[in-house]
C-alpha cells in the first residue's frame, strides 16, 4: 500500500473534524447561555399572537415593517449639534403636556401622570440633578380640543428650549406632538395613551411605556375566547378617540380567531342612561359585553344591565379598572374582568417604596398613569445624564431600550423595534367590591420562560 | 398546424420581435439624465443658520429656504438676509413656501403660522386672526386667487380676493372622506387638490365637482405590505406631487414610494428597488423623472428606464455621529436593470445624507438637507458620456 502523501493538514478527515468543532463550538457556547428573556412571539410585531396576524391564513406579506432594528433608526444631523454647556444654564428643562383642568374628563389621567412625573424629578434633584443643576418641569395643559395645545411643543423647543418632554394621555395629542417632534428633533416620552398607532409611524422620536390597546386587546381577546371558551360577545364603545381605536385591535383579533363580535353599539362620552342600547343587546342573546370606555360609564352600564336581568360577563378596557367603576355599578360590579395596567397589589420593593412616598406627598394612592410617568420621567433623567445636553443623543440612550426590559415601579417593561412597551399586562376582576389582579397568561405563551423570566429579573 | 397558420404565427413572432428589439433599443439609447457632480453647500461656514434646512423655493434668481432659524434669501451665490419672528414671520421653523407668481408674493408654512411676504413686510395668518384650522402649517401651495395651507388641523383654503376662508377636515366636512384629520402635504392639479394626510392616505378633492376620492393603503395594517402594488403603501403620507395634465401623482411616505398612473399603483421600497430609504421626507418631479428626499440620500428615478441614480455624500455614515468628520467626497449610485450597481465619485458633495426637500432652477438643483443648502449644478453632457 502507497503511503499517503498528504501533509496532515491536508487530510480529509482534518478537514471534516474541524467543519464539525466550527459548527459544535458556537452552539455548545448558546447553550451554556441563559436563553434571552423575549417574548415568544417576538418574531411578530408588539408580540402578537399568530391568530391575529393581518391576513395571515391567506398570504404571506410582501414586506413587514417595523420589525426590525432600523424601524426607528434616525439618521439626520443632530447628533453634531454641540452639547449645551450645562454651567451655563439655570436648570434643566423637561416638558410636561396633559390635560390638567378638573373639568375635562381626562384630567383624572393628567394630573395623575403630573403627580408622577414631579415625584420622580424630585427624586433626581434630590441626588443632584444634572451636575447640580435642578431638573424642572414646564407644564402645558392639553385642552380637549386637540388643536388648541398643537403649538405647546413649538413654544417647548423654541421659547423654554426644552431638552425632551413628557405626553400626552390624548392619542390625537400624541400624534400632533410626534409630526412636530420629527421637524424639531425633540425626544417624547409617552407615558399615558393607548393609542396604538403612535408607535406605528416609524418617528425615531418617540418612546412609549404605557400599554396600549393592542396589547391589552391581545390579552382580553385570548382571556375571553381562548380561556373563558366564549364564542359570541358584543362590544359597547364611547365615540370618541379612545372608544374608536381601542376597540379595533380586539375586535380584529376576535374576527381572526373566528369569532366576531355580534355587534359594536356607540355611545356619547357623556352618555348616562344605555337603556335603548342595552334592551337591542338582550334580544341579541350574546354571552358577553365588552366595554371600551371609562370606569364610570362601564359602572353605569352593569349597574343598568343588571337592572335588566342581563347576566352575561362584562370584560373592560384598562380604563375601566378603576374603583370609579365600583362606585357608579355598586355590588353589580362584581365579576366584571378588565384589563390594568399596574398590579396595586404588587409586592414588589420599587412598587411599595414608591406607593408610600406617592401618598406622603399627595395624600392620594397612585394610579396606573402616575407610575407609568415616573418610570418614564426616569428613564429620561438618565439618558440626559447618560447623553449629556443634546437631543439625538439623549433619544439614541432612549433607542437602546429596543427589545430591552426595563424594570421599575409598574412593573417589568419590555420594549420592542419600535420603542413601545409590549411586557404582558394585569388582568383585574371584582370580587366582593375590590379589585383582585392576576398577571396575563396568554395561552400562545404557555411552555416558554416568557413571562415568568421577566418577573424574575425584576 | 397546416402551412398558413405556420406562416401567420411565425410572421408574427417576427414582428413581435422587431417591435420589441425596436423598443429595447430606444430604451438603451435613451440619454441618461443630467448628474450633479457639482455641488456648492449653503451652511454656517458661509453665512447659512445651522441646523435643519427644510425646504427650499426658487423665485426666478431668488432662492428662498426654510430653516429652523426661520427664513432664508439667496442671491447671486450669497445669503442676503434672514428673516425670524423678529421679522413678523408667523413661526419659527419654516416648513415650506410657495411663490405666487402673479403678485410676486412669498407664502411662507411655519410652525406658528402662515405668513405672506409681500412689498417687504410680512402678514401673518395665525388660529387667533385668520381662517387657518390651525397654527402648525406643514405645506402652502398657491393656485391662481387661492392659497392652500396644510395644517394639523385640516385643510385651510384663502381666497385672496375676497379674503375668505373655507376649512377642509372631518369637523367641516363630515361628508369628506378624511380618516384624520391632520393634513401634511399638498399638491395641485388643474382643477384638483391633492392631500397627503398623516394616518388617512391621500384625499383628492374635485373643485368643479366638490367631489372627494380617498386613496387609502387597502392592507389597513401599518406592520405589513400585502401586495407589492397593492394600492397606497401607507397611510402616514409625507408628501405628494402630481404630475401636470394626467392623473398620475407620487406619495412619499416613511415606508416607501408610492406612484399612481391614473389606473395602477407602483410602490418601491429600498429592498427592491434603488431606493435609497423608505423613510421618505419629500417628492419632486422634473419631466417623467421623479425624485425622492430620503433619509438615506438623494433618490432620482426614471420610470421609463427604471434607472434609480442616488446622491449622498461618500462617508455619509460617517456624518451621523456626535463628532462627524469633515465633509469629503460625494457618491452617485447607479441601479439600472439588468446591470450592476455603479458607483462614481464626485469631488464634491451634498452638504448631508438626510434630505428634506429639493427644487429645479433650470438644469440646477437645490437641495435642503439636515445640515445645510446645496446648490447642485449638472455635468456637461461631456462628462455623462465619460461617466456612461
Amino acid at each position: 500500500m502507497k503511503p499517503s502523501v498528504l501533509p496532515a493538514a491536508a487530510q480529509p478527515w482534518v478537514w471534516i473534524a474541524a467543519a464539525i468543532l466550527a459548527v459544535l463550538l458556537p452552539a455548545s457556547r448558546a447553550w451554556a447561555q441563559a436563553p434571552a428573556c423575549r417574548p415568544p412571539a417576538s418574531l411578530r410585531f408588539a408580540g402578537m399572537p399568530a391568530v391575529a396576524f393581518p391576513y395571515g391564513r391567506f398570504k404571506k406579506p410582501y414586506h413587514l415593517y417595523l420589525m426590525s432594528p432600523r424601524a426607528v433608526a434616525y439618521d439626520g444631523a443632530a447628533r453634531s449639534v454641540p452639547k449645551a454647556n450645562w454651567r451655563r444654564l439655570a436648570a434643566v428643562k423637561l416638558g410636561f403636556l396633559g390635560p390638567l383642568q378638573r373639568q375635562y374628563a381626562n384630567s383624572v389621567y393628567g394630573i395623575s401622570m403630573l403627580h408622577g412625573a414631579e415625584l420622580a424629578l424630585a427624586k433626581a434633584n434630590r441626588q443632584g440633578g444634572y451636575h447640580g443643576k435642578p431638573f424642572v418641569l414646564d407644564i402645558h395643559n392639553d385642552k380637549p380640543l386637540w388643536g388648541a395645545s398643537a403649538i405647546a411643543i413649538v413654544h417647548m423647543r423654541f421659547r423654554q428650549h426644552v431638552w425632551a418632554m413628557l405626553g400626552s394621555v390624548d392619542g390625537a395629542s400624541t400624534h400632533i406632538e410626534l409630526r412636530a417632534a420629527l421637524k424639531l428633533q425633540l425626544p417624547i416620552v409617552d407615558t399615558a395613551t393607548t393609542d396604538p398607532t403612535v408607535t406605528e409611524t416609524r418617528i425615531p422620536w418617540l418612546l412609549h411605556n404605557f400599554p396600549d390597546d393592542r396589547q391589552q386587546g391581545y390579552a382580553l381577546a385570548d382571556y375571553i375566547f381562548n380561556q373563558l371558551h366564549l364564542k359570541n360577545v358584543a362590544i359597547m364603545r364611547a365615540t370618541n378617540r379612545y372608544g374608536r381605536l381601542g376597540f379595533s385591535v380586539f375586535f380584529d383579533t376576535a374576527r381572526r380567531m373566528g369569532h366576531p363580535p355580534a355587534v359594536v353599539l356607540t355611545f356619547a362620552p357623556y352618555q348616562t342612561h344605555f337603556g335603548f342600547l342595552l334592551r337591542e343587546l338582550q334580544q341579541m342573546r350574546v354571552q358577553g359585553v365588552v366595554l371600551w370606555c371609562g370606569a364610570r360609564q362601564a359602572g353605569l352600564i352593569v349597574r343598568q344591565m343588571r337592572t335588566l336581568g342581563m347576566r352575561q360577563p362584562v370584560f373592560g378596557s384598562s380604563r375601566v379598572a378603576y374603583p370609579e367603576l365600583i362606585t357608579a355599578a355598586g355590588v353589580a360590579a362584581n365579576g366584571v374582568v378588565a384589563v390594568s395596567a399596574i398590579n396595586p397589589d404588587s409586592s414588589n420593593p420599587r412598587w411599595l417604596q414608591f406607593r408610600r412616598r406617592f401618598v406622603h406627598r399627595f395624600h392620594s394612592q397612585p394610579g396606573a398613569y402616575a407610575a407609568y410617568a415616573y418610570d418614564g420621567m426616569t428613564m429620561l433623567i438618565g439618558a440626559i445624564r447618560k447623553a449629556g445636553l443634546n437631543r439625538a443623543l439623549i433619544m439614541d440612550v432612549l433607542r437602546g431600550y429596543q427589545m430591552k426590559a426595563y424594570h421599575g415601579v409598574s412593573g417589568t417593561a419590555f420594549f420592542d423595534n419600535t420603542l413601545n412597551n409590549i411586557a404582558p399586562v394585569t388582568m383585574a376582576k371584582v370580587v366582593a367590591g375590590h379589585f383582585v389582579y392576576w398577571p396575563e397568561q396568554r395561552t400562545d405563551w404557555r411552555g416558554h420562560r416568557w413571562p415568568a423570566c421577566l418577573e424574575a429579573a425584576n | 398546424m397546416n402551412r398558413k397558420t405556420r406562416f401567420r404565427l411565425i410572421s408574427a413572432l417576427v414582428c413581435w420581435g422587431f417591435v420589441s428589439s425596436l423598443a429595447w433599443a430606444a430604451r438603451a439609447a435613451s440619454p441618461l439624465p443630467p448628474f450633479y457632480t457639482h455641488w456648492v453647500n449653503y451652511t454656517a461656514a458661509n453665512g447659512f443658520p445651522a441646523g435643519e434646512v427644510y425646504c427650499v423655493a426658487v423665485d426666478g434668481q431668488r432662492i428662498w429656504a426654510g430653516t429652523e432659524h426661520g427664513l432664508v434669501l439667496i442671491e447671486h451665490g450669497r445669503v442676503k438676509q434672514i428673516f425670524t419672528r423678529a421679522d413678523g414671520l408667523a413661526g419659527y421653523a419654516v416648513m415650506s413656501i410657495a411663490i405666487d407668481r402673479q403678485t410676486g408674493s412669498v407664502w411662507v408654512a411655519a410652525l406658528g403660522g402662515l405668513s405672506r411676504y409681500s412689498a417687504g413686510k410680512f402678514t401673518r395668518y395665525t388660529v387667533f386672526s385668520s381662517g387657518l384650522a390651525n397654527d402648525l402649517v406643514y405645506s402652502v401651495a398657491v393656485q391662481g386667487k387661492y392659497v392652500w395651507a396644510a395644517t394639523a388641523g385640516g385643510v385651510s383654503r384663502l381666497n385672496t380676493w375676497t379674503h375668505a376662508w373655507r376649512i377642509f377636515s372631518v369637523m367641516s366636512q363630515p361628508s369628506a372622506p378624511f380618516k384624520e384629520p391632520w393634513a401634511y402635504a399638498l399638491a395641485l392639479g388643474a382643477r384638483k387638490i391633492y392631500m397627503g394626510l398623516w394616518g388617512g392616505g391621500v384625499v383628492v378633492y374635485n373643485q368643479r365637482r366638490q367631489t372627494w376620492r380617498p386613496y387609502l393603503s387597502p392592507s389597513n395594517s401599518a406592520e405589513i405590505l400585502l401586495y407589492r402594488n397593492q394600492g397606497l403603501i401607507s397611510n402616514i403620507v409625507s408628501s405628494i406631487v402630481h404630475r401636470p395634465r394626467s392623473k398620475s401623482f407620487w406619495v412619499g411616505t416613511y415606508f416607501g414610494l408610492s406612484g399612481y398612473d391614473g389606473r395602477l399603483w407602483h410602490n418601491y421600497l429600498r429592498q427592491d428597488s434603488g431606493l435609497a430609504s423608505n423613510f421618505v421626507n419629500s417628492v419632486a418631479l422634473q419631466g417623467r423623472r421623479v425624485w425622492a428626499a430620503t433619509q438615506r440620500g438623494l433618490t432620482e428615478f426614471d420610470p421609463a428606464t427604471h434607472v434609480w441614480i442616488t446622491y449622498r455624500p461618500a462617508n455619509w455614515r460617517a456624518l451621523d455621529t456626535a463628532t462627524p468628520p469633515p465633509l469629503g467626497r460625494g457618491e452617485i449610485l447607479i441601479t439600472a436593470p439588468h446591470r450592476p450597481p455603479r458607483r462614481i465619485a464626485t469631488a464634491t458633495s451634498l452638504a448631508h445624507n438626510y434630505v428634506l426637500g429639493l427644487a429645479f432652477q433650470g438644469r440646477d438643483i437645490w437641495v435642503a438637507t439636515a445640515a445645510g443648502l446645496s446648490h447642485g449644478f449638472a455635468s456637461p453632457t461631456g462628462d455623462q458620456h465619460a461617466l456612461r
